[in-house]
Parts: C-alpha cells; sequence; structure tokens
C-alpha cells in the first residue's frame, strides 16, 4: 500500500464518478436556466425588425419578469401614466412586448432592445386616437436616455430587492418553485449588481452631458461603452435618422456627419452601441433588419396634401433644395462644411478622426470587422424621402417643423417640446407648443451646449407665398 | 450476524418505537385538525348554475376578500358609514334565507372569506309598485347596487380608529364563538384586512375629485390603471363611469366589439377583464368556475320577456319604425351591429371613451402575463359600439353612461331629456320603459340624484329618432318592450 492507493481504490473511483455526475447535473442546469440561447425566429421580416434579436440579451437582457413589475413598482420613476410608453415605447395591440423589444430565452425568457426602439416613428392624428407606427422612421417619443436611466434609478433604489420584486411578480403569475428560488436568491440580486456596473463602466459620462430628449442620441456609447476611449468631454446630441429606403441611398453617406460609406457597418456598429458585445452581436439578424431596410419604402404624407399648391412648390424646391436634398442632386449625401452649413459644431467634433481609426481596428479578426469609418468637417445633406416624418430638423433635431426650418435662424423657437407625436398638419412637423406637448413631451432649450437652432439658412429669405408652396411640396416626398 | 439483544435492550427499542408511533400519531391528528380548521382554497359548490351564478366564487377571496366573520360584524359596528340599515342600504339584493347576497360567495382561505362574483354588477329587481316584493332578475344591470359606496363603506370601516384588532374579535364573539386559535388567526386578519383595504384606498384616492358613480354605475377602467398599474393619476382627468350592462344571450355576441367602446372582441378577455374587477388576480383565479358561469350565459340565460301588457297594435306600428330607424345599428346580424360608431357621428359623452387611453390599452397586453390567456385584443377605439337590444326593457337607464332614464326620454331631443334624475329606484315605469326616476326618498331610503351637467355625465348624442312624431315614439317604445 502506497500513499495514492487511496485514489486507485474502487471506492475513490466511485465517488470521482458521482462526484463527476452530479457536478455535471448542476453545471447543465444552471446553463438551461440561466445560459440556453434560444432564438426566436420572425417569419415575417418587418415582424423582425421590431422584435427579432440582434444580439444584446446575453450581456444586457432584463429578466422578462422583473421588466414587467418594474414600472409597477417603480411607477414614480417615470415621466407619466403608461409604463413603458411612458417614456415613449411604441406598443402595438395584443403584443407583449413594445416595437423595439425583444423577448428572448437567455436561460430564462429576456426582454432586450433592437434597432426598432428608436426607428420607428408614432403619430397621432389627434391626442385621444391611437398612434400609427410608421417602420424605419426617426422615432418622435422614445427616450433610448430615459430607458436605461429608468432602469439605473431601479437598481439604485431600496426596493430594487427581491422580497419587494417576488411580492409584485407572485401577485399576478403563479412562478414554478425552481424559478422562484431561482429569481429570489440569483437572478434578482444579480440584475442588480449588473445594471449598477453598467452605469458605473457603461454611462458614467452622461450625467455630465445635457439630456436628449425623445428621439435623440449620441456617439459616446460607441466610443465608451463599446471602444472604453477616455472621455474627452464633447457633446453629440443627434436626432434619430430615418433608416429606410437604404437601396436608393447606396453610395452615398451614411451617419448625420457622413461618417461611414457603408450600410453594413453603420447597422453593426448600432447594435454594438444599443448593448451586443463581440460575442453577442447576432450578425445574420442584422443582415436581415439590413435586407429589409433596403426596400421598405418612406411612408406616404398621411393627411391631405394641397396638389395645385404642391405643384407651385415644386420649383422652389428644385431651385432652392434640390441640388443638396434630392436624389441626384450634385451635392447630395454628401458633406456639406460646417462653414458653409453652419448648423451647431458640437457633434461633428464628437467623433474625430482618433474615434474612427480606433473602431477601423476594434473588431480586427472578425468577418464582421470594421474599415470605413472616418471623420468629417461637416454634416450630410441628406435626402428627404419621407421628410414630413423626420421633425424635428437639422440633424440635431433643434428646430420643431418645416415652417420654422424656413425662418431666419434667430427667428426660430427658443425653447419647444418635443416628443409628443400629435402631427401638426399646417407646419410639417409635430405640435411643439400648448399644454398638452409640455405635459407629454421634452422641454427643449437651445441655448444648451449641442442643442443650437442656428445655421442651415437656405429658403430663410423665400416670400411666404413661396415658403408655403414649398411646405406643401415637402410633404409629397 | 448480529448478536442477539439483551432484555434491556429490547425493552429500549420497544418503547422508542412506541414513542415514535403515538407521536407520528399526534402529528397525523394535529394536522387533520388543523387542515380541516384551515383548508385552503375551498370554496362552497353549488349544484344549481343559478345558485353557483349569484353565490359560486370566481376566486376573488384569496387576495381581495374579507374574512367572513369581520364583514359580517362591520355594518353593526359603524353604522354611521352606511346610508341606511345594513349592507342592503348600499343595494345589494338579499334572498330570504341567505346569509349573503347575492353576487357575494365564500371561500376558506385559512378562514372564510368573502369576495364579489360576476352577479353582484349583473343581477338587479324589478319592483310593480313601491308596495310590490322586489323581482329579481339575473344577468341584469345592478340597478340598484352602489359598488362606490360598498368600497367607500370599507375603507371608512378600516380607516377608522375603532377597528382594532380588540374591538372586533369582541364583535365577532358577540355572535360567534371562537376558541383561542381561531381569536388570534382574527386578530391576524384584521390587520391584514385593514393593508388590503388601505391599498386600496391609497390606489382609488383619484375617485375623490370625480362624479360619484352612484348605483349601477362603474367607472370601469380608470381603478384599473392604479390597481393593476400603479399608474399616476396627477393629470389623468378623465372620468369614465358607464351603466352596468346586461350579460345574457352571449352566444350571438361573439365577434362583435364587447364593452361600451368597443375596446375587445375577445368574449374571453372580456370576461377575464371583468372578473379581475370583481376581485381576482391572475393567479388566484378560478377558470373552472368561470367557465361554468360562461357557457351558461352563452345560451342558457335569456333575456326575460316584458312582464306586463303590452298594447299588440301599437308595438305592430312601432315595428317599421324600429326596422327604419334602430334595426340596421341594434339588430343581431344587422349591418352595424357590435361596430363602432365614432364619436363624431354618435355625439355621446365622451367621457368613458377618453378614460381608455392607448398607453393604458398597451398595458392591458400585459394582464395574465404568463398565461395562454394574456390579453391581446385591447384596442383604443374612436366611439362607441353599436350594442344589441334584447332584454331592452331592463337595461335603462339608457346610453353608456346611464344618463337618461326611459326609452321613451331616449327618443327626445337632448335639450328635452331630463337634466336631472334619480337612480337606483327599481320601481318599473311602464310607460315610459325604464325605472321611475322622480323619487328621492321612500321609507327613509335615498336615492342618487344623476346630474347630467357633471363631468362624464352628458346625455347629449344618439338623436337618432328625435325627430319621430309623439305618437311614432310611443308606438316605438311599445314595440322595443318585446325585444
Amino acid at each position: 500500500m502506497d500513499q495514492y492507493s487511496y485514489f486507485r481504490s474502487r471506492r475513490f473511483k466511485r465517488l470521482l464518478i458521482v462526484s463527476l455526475v452530479i457536478v455535471a447535473a448542476v453545471g447543465v442546469f444552471f446553463w438551461y436556466k440561466l445560459f440556453r440561447r434560444v432564438t426566436t425566429v420572425y417569419a415575417d421580416p418587418a415582424e423582425h425588425f421590431k422584435y427579432g434579436s440582434i444580439g444584446v440579451e446575453v450581456p444586457a437582457g432584463i429578466p422578462y419578469w422583473i421588466w414587467v413589475v418594474l414600472p409597477r413598482i417603480f411607477a414614480d420613476k417615470l415621466p407619466g401614466p403608461g409604463g413603458y410608453v411612458a417614456l415613449g415605447a411604441s406598443w402595438e395591440p395584443g403584443k407583449e412586448v413594445p416595437i423595439g423589444f425583444t423577448k428572448e430565452i437567455v436561460g430564462i425568457p429576456r426582454v432586450g432592445v433592437n434597432c426598432a426602439g428608436c426607428h420607428t416613428t408614432s403619430v397621432r392624428s389627434s391626442p385621444t386616437e391611437a398612434p400609427q407606427f410608421y417602420l424605419g422612421g426617426p422615432t418622435s417619443r422614445f427616450q433610448p436616455q430615459g430607458y436605461v436611466r429608468f432602469l439605473f434609478a431601479c437598481a439604485h433604489d431600496d426596493r430594487f430587492n427581491s422580497a419587494t420584486i417576488m411580492k409584485a411578480i407572485l401577485a399576478i403569475y403563479d412562478m414554478p418553485f425552481v424559478d422562484r428560488v431561482l429569481y429570489r436568491y440569483l437572478i434578482i440580486p444579480v440584475t442588480k449588481s449588473q445594471l449598477l456596473k453598467t452605469e458605473q463602466d457603461d454611462y458614467y459620462w452622461m450625467p455630465e452631458r445635457p439630456d436628449w430628449g425623445p428621439g435623440r442620441t449620441d456617439m459616446n456609447p460607441f466610443q465608451r461603452q463599446v471602444m472604453r476611449l477616455p472621455d474627452d468631454h464633447t457633446i453629440g446630441s443627434t436626432d434619430v435618422m430615418a433608416i429606410w429606403n437604404e437601396r436608393a441611398h447606396e453610395g452615398l453617406l451614411h451617419h448625420s456627419d457622413g461618417l461611414n460609406t457603408a450600410l453594413a457597418e453603420s447597422v453593426r456598429s448600432a447594435a454594438l452601441a444599443a448593448g451586443a458585445t463581440k460575442s453577442s452581436i447576432d450578425i445574420p439578424g442584422l443582415d436581415r433588419v439590413q435586407n429589409f431596410l433596403m426596400d421598405l419604402p418612406a411612408p406616404k404624407y398621411a393627411f391631405a396634401i394641397d396638389q395645385a399648391l404642391a405643384a407651385k412648390g415644386q420649383p422652389v424646391y428644385a431651385k432652392y433644395c434640390a441640388d443638396c436634398h434630392a436624389f441626384g442632386g450634385k451635392r447630395t449625401g454628401t458633406v456639406i462644411p460646417l462653414a458653409e452649413v453652419g448648423t451647431d459644431p458640437n457633434r461633428n467634433k464628437h467623433w474625430p478622426q482618433s474615434s474612427a481609426d480606433a473602431f477601423n481596428k476594434w473588431a480586427d479578426g472578425y468577418p464582421w470587422a470594421f474599415h470605413n469609418f472616418r471623420s468629417s468637417d461637416g454634416y450630410l445633406s441628406v435626402p428627404l424621402e419621407g421628410v414630413w416624418l423626420r421633425a424635428p430638423y437639422l440633424h440635431n433635431g433643434s428646430v420643431p417643423n418645416m415652417r420654422e426650418l424656413l425662418l431666419p435662424p434667430d427667428q426660430r423657437s427658443k425653447v419647444f417640446y418635443r416628443g409628443y407625436d400629435v402631427y401638426d398638419q399646417a407646419n410639417v412637423g409635430f405640435v411643439s407648443t400648448g399644454p398638452q406637448a409640455e405635459l407629454e413631451g421634452f422641454r427643449y432649450d437651445t441655448s444648451i451646449r449641442g442643442n443650437s437652432n442656428q445655421g442651415h439658412s437656405y429658403g430663410s429669405d423665400l416670400s411666404a407665398a413661396d415658403k408655403q408652396a414649398l411646405i406643401e411640396y415637402l410633404k409629397t416626398l | 450476524m448480529a448478536e442477539p439483544l439483551t432484555p434491556v435492550e429490547q425493552t429500549a427499542r420497544s418503547m422508542a418505537a412506541r414513542v415514535v408511533v403515538v407521536v407520528v400519531m399526534l402529528v397525523y391528528i394535529l394536522g387533520l385538525f388543523l387542515y380541516r380548521r384551515f383548508n385552503p382554497d375551498f370554496p362552497q359548490a353549488y349544484t344549481d348554475i343559478q345558485d353557483h351564478f349569484k353565490y359560486g366564487s370566481i376566486g376573488s377571496e384569496a387576495a381581495n376578500g374579507i374574512p367572513y366573520w369581520i364583514w359580517k360584524v362591520l355594518p353593526g359596528m359603524f353604522p354611521e358609514k352606511l346610508p341606511g340599515k345594513g349592507y342592503a342600504s348600499l343595494g345589494f339584493v338579499y334572498e330570504p334565507g341567505q346569509e349573503i347576497p347575492i353576487g357575494f360567495a365564500r371561500r376558506r382561505v385559512i378562514i372564510d372569506r368573502v369576495g364579489m362574483n360576476c352577479a353582484i354588477c349583473h343581477t338587479g329587481t324589478v319592483r310593480d309598485t313601491p308596495d310590490s316584493t322586489p323581482r329579481i332578475y339575473l344577468g341584469m344591470p345592478a340597478n340598484t347596487f352602489d359598488l362606490q359606496a360598498y368600497l367607500r363603506f370599507l375603507i371608512a370601516c378600516v380607516s377608522d380608529g375603532r377597528f382594532t384588532a380588540d374591538n372586533v374579535v369582541r364583535e365577532i364573539k358577540a355572535r360567534k364563538s371562537l376558541d383561542p386559535l381561531e381569536t388570534f388567526v382574527y386578530q391576524q386578519a384584521v390587520y391584514q384586512t385593514r393593508e388590503v383595504l388601505l391599498t386600496r384606498a391609497r390606489q382609488t384616492s383619484f375617485m375623490s375629485s370625480r362624479p360619484d358613480w352612484g348605483p349601477g354605475r362603474v367607472d370601469t377602467f380608470n381603478p384599473y390603471k392604479t390597481v393593476q398599474f400603479n399608474f399616476p393619476m396627477d393629470n389623468d382627468h378623465t372620468f369614465g363611469a358607464t351603466d352596468l350592462p346586461s350579460i345574457w344571450n352571449q352566444s350571438p355576441r361573439r365577434g362583435l366589439q364587447l364593452h361600451w367602446d368597443g375596446n375587445n372582441d375577445s368574449m374571453e378577455e372580456r370576461n377575464k377583464s371583468a372578473a379581475l374587477g370583481a376581485g381576482v388576480t391572475p393567479v388566484t383565479i378560478d377558470l373552472k368556475s368561470m367557465k361554468r358561469i360562461e357557457d351558461w350565459l352563452l345560451d342558457g340565460l335569456q333575456a326575460p320577456k316584458f312582464p306586463y301588457a303590452i298594447d299588440e297594435t301599437l308595438a305592430a306600428q312601432g315595428a317599421p319604425i324600429y326596422k327604419a330607424h334602430c334595426a340596421s345599428c341594434h339588430d343581431f346580424g344587422s349591418e352595424y351591429v357590435g361596430k363602432v360608431t365614432p364619436i363624431g357621428e354618435i355625439g355621446t359623452d365622451r367621457g368613458r371613451l377618453d378614460s381608455f387611453t392607448y398607453e393604458f390599452a398597451d398595458n392591458m397586453n400585459l394582464l395574465y402575463a404568463g398565461y395562454p390567456w394574456r390579453f391581446t385584443h385591447f384596442r383604443k377605439t374612436n366611439g362607441y359600439a353599436n350594442m344589441p337590444l334584447d332584454g331592452v326593457w331592463l337595461r335603462a337607464p339608457y346610453l353608456h353612461n346611464g344618463s337618461v332614464p326611459t326609452l321613451r326620454d331616449l327618443l327626445e331631443p337632448p335639450a328635452a331629456r331630463p337634466k336631472t334624475f334619480y337612480r337606483g329606484y327599481d320601481v318599473y315605469d311602464r310607460k315610459k320603459a325604464g325605472f321611475v326616476s322622480n323619487v328621492s326618498e321612500e321609507k327613509g331610503k335615498k336615492y342618487f340624484l344623476y346630474d347630467t351637467s357633471l363631468p362624464g355625465n352628458g346625455n347629449a348624442g344618439h338623436l337618432y329618432g328625435t325627430e319621430l312624431s309623439p305618437a311614432e315614439k310611443d308606438a316605438l317604445v311599445e314595440y322595443m318592450k318585446k325585444l
């Protein structure tokens, strides 16, 4: 008998096998209940755009039942009634989650976000009617910043504890025992600490910057959260862009400051900013989205158009706008230098060449690595299809409607409300003043850094009649 | 082989075995005792479907029920908080020999609790004359029951300093002997009941800034906003009080847009939604019990016939008028029945329509989440749905908000309809088809003054038939008694 004889004994081997089986069983159990990934496949490309995964759920999905009860427990942290709708989410009748949200299995069902949250426009014709949703348009209501801030605020609150959250869940759902135990002892505490960690590591730059408000974002999620570049304290508040009709945009630049030539790279980088990681990003899912966007038409104007007046506006448009904004215009889809367009410079300074260089190297070794990011010296002259849905205007969304955009910059509203989705047919844009807009909307102050409404004075010297005709014509685009 | 046991060891073993047997038996007996005593989730069963409808449990007791004996002693402890004597003064319908009114069910969840069921809002009474005995009609709108007053009474009781465990248990002991264990359980139940009702009080505090519902009405969806979703009500000033509907003869209603604004065309969802209103939760709802009721309502319960004489000649004159002016929206199988007429066209009070906001409609998608019957059919509409008129004689007052007391009044232009009238009185007005609406008080019982000038109470709109001649209107009303 030597000193290792025990390890050769049958008894030890039996113990070893039993332990391994137990460890494996425990491992399989936890893998199954917490990590097993099942992707929901939506046959219809539009449904995939609205509810399909782009790969954010593994790193950033909120466990479904926590997601369901948070707005009820923390209603005081929302800007009004309506749960996630109070944060501007567009929720279709009968659907379990709003457009732009996904319910995906990562062990348990978790709720993530996708492209459609920011790229679906909600429009109401009157305050008491249900909204219409237009896929691919910039969101008129959703506050991406409001959503993450709500989650962080919940995580900070003492009420974010297993007892309170489980009580709320069990009041509405007879959860199976195993799930109860997992939620109570693992999922709820881990979700809380993950949210706090995300706030600290990925969103530390947010508090010092002006609020985005509904329908706006910036490039910090790319630079700080994805690439971990040090904070340069720049401000880049930008209106969310329309992403329909992309086939017609082939060869044109993308992003407000024209910082990329390749649509696929824009799509994939946006998914990373939304929370996907190198390992979780769903490239086939994003390719499907991109494919859907290629021929997604810009929606026709939803209200009546005075065709005779619009016909008078056509030559005005051809003369003053088409060079930069009509497909085939000689400068359409190119960068107009800051000095020339004169709009707020902050967003342009927010994406330096160093960020572009870093991003072009960031995913080296992946088949979907980035190569085409660049910096620019101005802002993109965008084609105007569906422009009626793309208010407020200018790259930072600083001008509430088309009528104001045709005013000399110093006569435009210094303060207005955005995020109220009732349509203003007279001015082409959303209603941006009045008690209800103030109640439901976000106070946009053009004197705050990054929010300037100066520049782009083209057309401001037209006659009143020409402006009226031009506005009517713009509805037809 | 083990050594044989010594006699001492043998004795010790058999003693140990005896102790184990005795302990097991004691535990068993205690368990049996406790089980029999506090057997959870044990509803009272009724074989007769009508009894089941009246007194059967749909599952509202566990979360929102009130311990039976506490419920029983409240009117005696706080008589000053009731408009008259006992629960009957709130318009409950009692049958002879029954301990609880129609619309309440008992279920044992540790102790006996009472909760509401469908019949509470869908059973009414009719008297032929002030001296007649009320006739009970199942499935008709609860014309005398004041749901809001009941809720307010309960909240007032538990908010009173006298609502203490000692006081309540003393009151119970005056009627029923309680052993020490039961005494303890009831003491705890007092605290728990107060907690549940104070929560409900917070959730419904917005009601104080809105008009009273009055008997036979409910602000259907506003309490949902706070009770189910905890919505803030600071900026929500809507008031959607509506008349309770009849619920008989459901089969031909399948596929119609249900609820006053037509916001749901799924009968099952409409029913499960109403059950939430009665106090069930997605966890406690008794689906088997609900199914029994639902099946019976499909074809089993039919609209009652008009019990008084009808002038057949006059009614025959009214038939073609009905055909020409009413049938296309109100007959089963007609073109517009169960569809929504836009608010701009129907012109009735928009309070109820506006109370069902679109952000609320969206959140309804999460009711019953986690179950295959999660709600998927709620929609924001832009008007009011055209209802079939079976048994319309019992469904007074008229319009969605119950703002017009009789059918004959409804045929007058809005300016000529009564501006105020009394609700909750159940003597029938055979001539005008509806309840007598000018009695403010009878035998000490006060009735509810309905004021059409208050928000949500408007009696405008639905101008159909208002241009007819008085003789034609009389004929039309006579015909409608036969529906």
